[in-house]
């Protein structure tokens, strides 16, 4: 510890303090343009400089640590002069635009304008004029405006690695721009964005939509993937303006994916269902709330009724926030005396290791996942473990993944090569041996899986056997699916196998599209006598439903989701478009079939805590819920991976711009990633003679679908990749995830 | 006893009447508006024009200055981005029937658009009427224009 004085105040301060952090701690202001508690110190505007007494020069307090017995004066005249003539050489060619500048209100560079008292500035330069770059599809770039501060640089390089920017030219030349003026093609996260000062970049599906003085703030948790990120929900009156961070709240450092920062339009989609619709011989028409949920608490009577209560099955999303799902489940269980509701999730994995634990580990595997694109935050804290911590970081994956660049090594090659090297690591043989070394003497190892995959499991499990310190992640993929299934879900395979052999004749699908999950979608629906369906969307499932009834997204409803880590976070109500939550659909059905449920989500939580013992003492504002263990069953050595008669091996991709089937519905995403597309090793596509955008087809296990082709130099020559939850794609994954294929130029 | 005399006599109603006899007679102070306008000073504020450049389009950007600073809530804006990533003005509205005719958002105005006009014939029959948008108020900004360059001022 160092003891110092600033401005007078005594602060004692570990000795790896800079100024700045001792001046935060006396609770001192210091101005400040480039530092960013998240980045490394950089030291580039100059305008956080103090004086330290006795010595001639300034020092600038964001890149000084501290020292015994210092004395620092923050604000002495001189300070002010220089801060002032400091800013007033940035202004020198910044544009005067801040009333059009979308950063206009929220601006630092304005801000330290005003702190400051500068009104003139006295040299005259023109501003420059630079046409505005929108070769990026959801960042626009206004160099003009840049201060050149560097945190975009270093947040693309330092947190996200991607480095797809940096300075280029020098001296008064000096810009942000891509290597060799290429089409800015990144990772789209947006981290950038986040950190700019100024209006330099900025969030192209705001861009000039409002301004910030008039939105309104409501703290809340993503509701697109398992990560959990703790975001921001900006409104005016019904509208959600931005989705934004929130640096010093929740496990993500402020750290948002592309899904997250661009995706969320689809809430204010005029493509959202408004009114509910009773299908009567075989015509959907427009029904009031009240008479659909009629109409579906008469057919689940009358069904029960004729063939009992198991003919009943109650399926939940993993969209829906806890308290959803635990009524959900006294819906089934109590109101209509099933055995309990379904979700579509795997029930053999927990959450064991949490971002930090990944951050802090020092060697960490990652077992057939493309972890940055599957889930991007878990992907940010495998990449912090990598570059911050330098820990030892192995891939298996069929493909290279992003992750390359920090790599210790990566076992690439068909999935049943794949297969085959995780095999050996946990056998300990060949190659892959020393890997299983290295985690063996790691001190706080950690391997991030996929759950989807039940086949991984015996890999997981065996080596959670050997290396007991072991910490695992599994990368669950929506923003409740670990929720759901603390709630009480059951295997869904059960519910499937009622509906094959037609013993479930009715199933209430609370906002679950079955007909594009894999393994679902060449289950046949029609049989049913009862398909109600909530969903905010039209989905797939939803247009074959006998009754359908619009629900709200997460940004209208109060509520928790429980990420991948185990962590219970509070979801708050931002805006209303005038639709029933999902426990309201609920608690008005119970009513209906004689039980009263509470809809309120506090009196819910309530008995949620008295009646899930996992949930007994947990935070619903960020704690951890404590699961015995992290793979629970017995697991089968995987045999091959795929199945089938192809040449090519067909595996699932993950996609770092959708995630399920709800963020199709939002435009700006879909503009970048529509449809659905084969991704192809440029060595096969040469081979078939198939370029970016010619469609070929794709057979397998009877099935031929044609796809549009995207040429991706990271993938394997011999392997093929099609994303997950697509219409098309469900079908041909509807019988596994691994197949051979036999592909065909079309046209 | 004087009472009962005034009251039998109406003396105070005749004193009433004469005072209104002498007014009748004496120069008048009063306008018969709507038939005639009232004068108005130098620095009257009525209903707001927004200025236009020589092509026609307007000088507002959009940037909700006025509307933020307008204490009584009554100018509406909507922004959005246009095709070529261009500011676009999808609304601009300013209800009359809230406005106090403050002139903050003349002053707020960074860009010389909104400025407080000399019309003040506002009365109508509906509500809505009261609501007028950027084109009416880019008309009456010609309309002001026509006005002061009649009267050789400048605006
Ligand atoms: S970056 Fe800041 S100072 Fe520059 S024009 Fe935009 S709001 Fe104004
Ligand atoms: S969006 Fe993300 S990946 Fe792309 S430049 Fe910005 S920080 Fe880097
Ligand atoms: S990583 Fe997941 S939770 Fe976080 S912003 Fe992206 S979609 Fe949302
Ligand atoms: S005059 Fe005052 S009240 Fe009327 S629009 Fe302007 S700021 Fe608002
Ligand atoms: S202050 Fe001026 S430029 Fe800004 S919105 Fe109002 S009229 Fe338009
Ligand atoms: S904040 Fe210290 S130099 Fe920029």
């Amino acid at each position: 510890m160092v003891t110092l004085k600033i401005d007078g105040i005594q602060v004692e301060v570990p000795k790896d303090y800079t100024i700045l952090q001792a001046a935060e701690k006396a609770g001192v202001h210091i101005p400040v343009l480039c530092h960013d508690a998240r980045l490394n110190p950089f030291g580039a505007c100059r305008v956080c400089l103090i004086e330290a007494v006795g010595n001639p020069r300034l020092m600038t307090a964001c890149t000084t640590p501290v020292a015994p017995d210092m004395d620092i004066l923050t604000n002495t005249e001189k300070l002010q002069r220089i801060r002032k003539t400091v800013i007033e050489l940035l202004l020198v060619n910044h544009p005067l635009e801040c009333p059009v500048c979308d950063k206009g209100g929220e601006c630092t560079l304005q801000d330290l304008t005003y702190e400051v008292g500068l009104t003139k500035v006295r040299f005259e330069a023109t501003p420059a004029d630079t046409p505005v770059d929108h070769t990026n599809p959801f960042i626009e770039r206004d160099i003009d405006r840049c201060v050149l501060c560097g945190r975009c640089v270093r947040i693309c390089d330092e947190v996200v690695n991607i480095q797809a920017i940096s300075f280029i030219n020098r001296g008064m030349e000096t810009m942000i721009g891509t290597a060799f003026d290429q089409p800015w093609n990144c990772e789209f996260c947006g981290q950038c964005i986040s950190v700019c000062p100024v209006g330099s970049l900025n969030n192209r599906v705001y861009l000039f939509k409002n301004r910030p003085w008039n939105l309104e703030k409501t703290d809340s948790i993503c509701g697109l993937c398992g990560c959990g990120c703790y975001i921001e929900l900006e409104t005016e009156g019904n509208e959600l303006y931005r989705m934004g961070e929130v640096p010093d709240k929740g496990a993500n450092h402020g750290n948002l994916c592309a899904k997250g920062r661009f995706g969320f339009e689809f809430v204010n989609s005029v493509k959202r269902e408004t009114s509910a619709k009773i299908k009567a011989a075989g015509e959907a028409a427009d029904a009031d709330f009240e008479q659909a949920v009629v109409t579906v608490a008469e057919k689940v009577k009358s069904i029960k009724a004729q063939h009992g209560a198991d003919s009943v099955a109650v399926l939940v999303s993993p969209r829906l926030t806890n308290e959803e799902a635990f009524l959900a489940n006294k819906l089934a269980k109590d109101v209509i005396g099933t055995a309990g509701m379904y979700a579509v999730e795997p029930h053999s994995s927990f959450p064991d290791a949490t971002y930090a634990d990944i951050e802090t580990s020092d060697a960490v595997a990652v077992l057939n996942l493309d972890v940055t694109e599957a889930n991007p935050i878990l992907g940010l804290a495998v990449r912090a473990a990598a570059r911050k911590n330098e820990a030892a970081l192995y891939v298996f994956y069929p493909s290279e993944t992003a992750l390359k660049r920090l790599v210790t090594k990566q076992f690439t090659g068909n999935p049943d090569e794949v297969y085959a090297s995780m095999t050996r690591l946990v056998e300990g043989q060949g190659e892959e041996a020393s890997v299983l070394e290295v985690l063996k003497k790691a001190e706080k190892p950690v391997a991030v899986y996929n759950p989807y995959n039940q086949a991984d499991l015996w890999f997981v499990s065996e080596l959670k056997k050997q290396i007991p310190g072991l910490k695992v992640a599994a990368a669950r993929a929506k923003a409740n699916s670990q929720g759901v299934l603390d709630m009480g879900a059951l295997d869904a395979a059960k519910l499937k196998e009622g509906i094959q052999n037609k013993t479930i004749k009715a199933l209430i699908c609370l906002g679950e599209n079955p007909s594009v999950r894999t393994g679902w979608a060449d289950l046949s629906l029609d049989s049913l006598e009862l398909l109600a369906v909530t969903d905010p969307f039209m989905s797939e499932t939803a247009k074959k439903a006998t009754v359908y009834i619009p629900v709200a997204t997460y940004a209208e409803k109060d509520g928790s989701f429980t990420n991948l880590e185990g962590r219970v976070q509070s979801v708050n109500k931002a805006l209303c478009k005038g639709l029933k939550t999902d426990a309201e659909v609920i608690a008005a059905l119970a009513e209906k079939l004689g039980k009263a449920l509470p809809s309120c989500s506090c009196e819910i939580r309530e008995l949620i805590r008295k009646e899930v013992s996992l949930y007994k003492d947990v935070d619903f504002d960020g704690g951890l819920v404590k699961y015995a263990d992290a793979v629970t069953g017995e697991f089968a050595k995987p045999a091959k991976a795929a199945a089938g008669e192809g040449k090519y091996f067909l595996y699932p991709s993950s996609l770092r711009l959708h995630s399920g089937s709800y963020t199709r519905w939002s435009p700006d995403l879909a503009k970048v990633y529509g449809e659905a597309k084969l991704e192809i090793s440029p060595a096969d596509a040469e081979e078939l003679g198939l370029e970016d955008g010619s469609s070929v087809s794709v057979s397998a296990a009877g099935i031929t679908k044609t796809f549009k082709v995207h040429v991706e130099k990271h993938m394997t020559k011999g392997c093929v990749a099609l994303p997950e939850d697509y219409a098309d794609t469900a079908e041909i994954f509807g019988k596994g995830r691994y197949h051979k294929v036999s592909l065909g130029k079309k046209g | 006893m004087k009472n009962i005399f005034d009251t039998l006599l109406l003396t105070e109603i005749f004193q009433g009447l004469g005072i209104t006899l002498k007014h009748l007679f004496k120069k008048k102070i009063t306008y018969k508006y709507p038939y005639e306008d009232t004068p108005i000073f130098p620095r009257f504020r009525g209903v707001q024009y927004i200025k236009t450049h020589e092509n026609g389009a307007t000088k507002c950007v959009g940037c909700y200055l006025c509307q933020k600073v307008c204490p009584s809530e009554c100018i509406h804006i909507v922004t959005d981005c246009g095709p070529n990533g261009e500011r676009l003005i999808r609304k601009y509205e300013i209800d009359l029937s809230r406005c106090i005719y403050c002139g903050y958002c003349e002053e707020a105005c960074p860009v010389d658009a909104v400025h407080m006009g000399r019309d003040y014939h506002t009365t109508d029959s509906t509500r809505d009427n009261y609501v007028i948008n950027m084109k009416t108020l880019s008309e009456n900004y010609k309309k002001e224009l026509a006005n002061a360059q009649a009267k050789g001022e400048q605006l």
